[in-house]
């Protein structure tokens, strides 16, 4: 599965959010350190969901990284976060 | 403690305002790490930066010190603020001209305005 739908995967099952955009910036890091040819180095995804209510920010991003998993966050070099209720 | 939490439990402790990023503030070497140096900077923050590309131990040993995966990382009096998304929301927001004003470190207020005003 490409790492982009694993990750969109992933927060659906952890948010349930009313709206989720999960976009493959890496060509516009094209040469950046991190990048790879074929891209899904470099993620930005916006979240918008009730579970994150009451959390602060730092929480809310924690939310994010435990529910991608150690592995699937070694395998990407960047994650752009916009998370909110 | 490990050895490697003790170094950057000092590092912190021993300097107001801490970036753990990659590069250093006048030479980054992410997009990342040079947007929130630039911006602290900019903000004439007086900060110390270490440069994790220069230490293996500290570029792992950060991330589990702050139980977070990736850099750049800013801390405040101690306290770990966040990565380059929550440094850019909250000098947006005016949150980090708060914690500055809370915590007594100098920065100018005028050039977070300007900053705010640039991306109204």
């Amino acid at each position: 599965m490409a790492i982009c739908d694993e990750i969109r995967q992933q927060l659906h099952a952890a948010f349930a959010p009313t709206h989720l955009e999960v976009t493959d910036e890496s060509e516009k890091h094209r040469g950046h350190a991190g990048w790879r040819e074929g891209g899904e180095t470099h993620f930005r995804v916006v979240i918008r969901s009730p579970a994150f209510a009451g959390r602060n920010r730092i929480e809310r991003h924690r939310a994010v990284h435990d529910a991608l998993g150690r592995d699937l966050l070694s395998r990407i070099h960047a994650l752009a976060l916009d998370l909110g209720e | 403690m490990h050895d490697i939490d003790t170094r950057i439990k000092d590092m912190i402790d021993n300097n107001d305002v801490v970036l753990f990023m990659k590069g250093t503030k006048e030479m980054p070497q992410c997009g990342f790490s040079s947007r929130v140096a630039g911006v602290l900077s900019y903000m004439g923050v007086d900060f110390e930066d270490v440069n994790v590309l220069a230490d293996e131990d500290i570029r792992q040993g950060i991330k589990d010190f702050s139980d977070w995966p990736t850099i750049p990382q800013l801390y405040i009096k101690g306290e770990f603020v966040g990565g380059c998304d929550i440094v850019t929301e909250m000098v947006l927001s005016g949150e980090l001209d708060q914690m500055l004003e809370a915590k007594g470190v100098s920065y100018s207020k005028e050039a977070a305005d300007k900053i705010r005003e640039a991306n109204a």
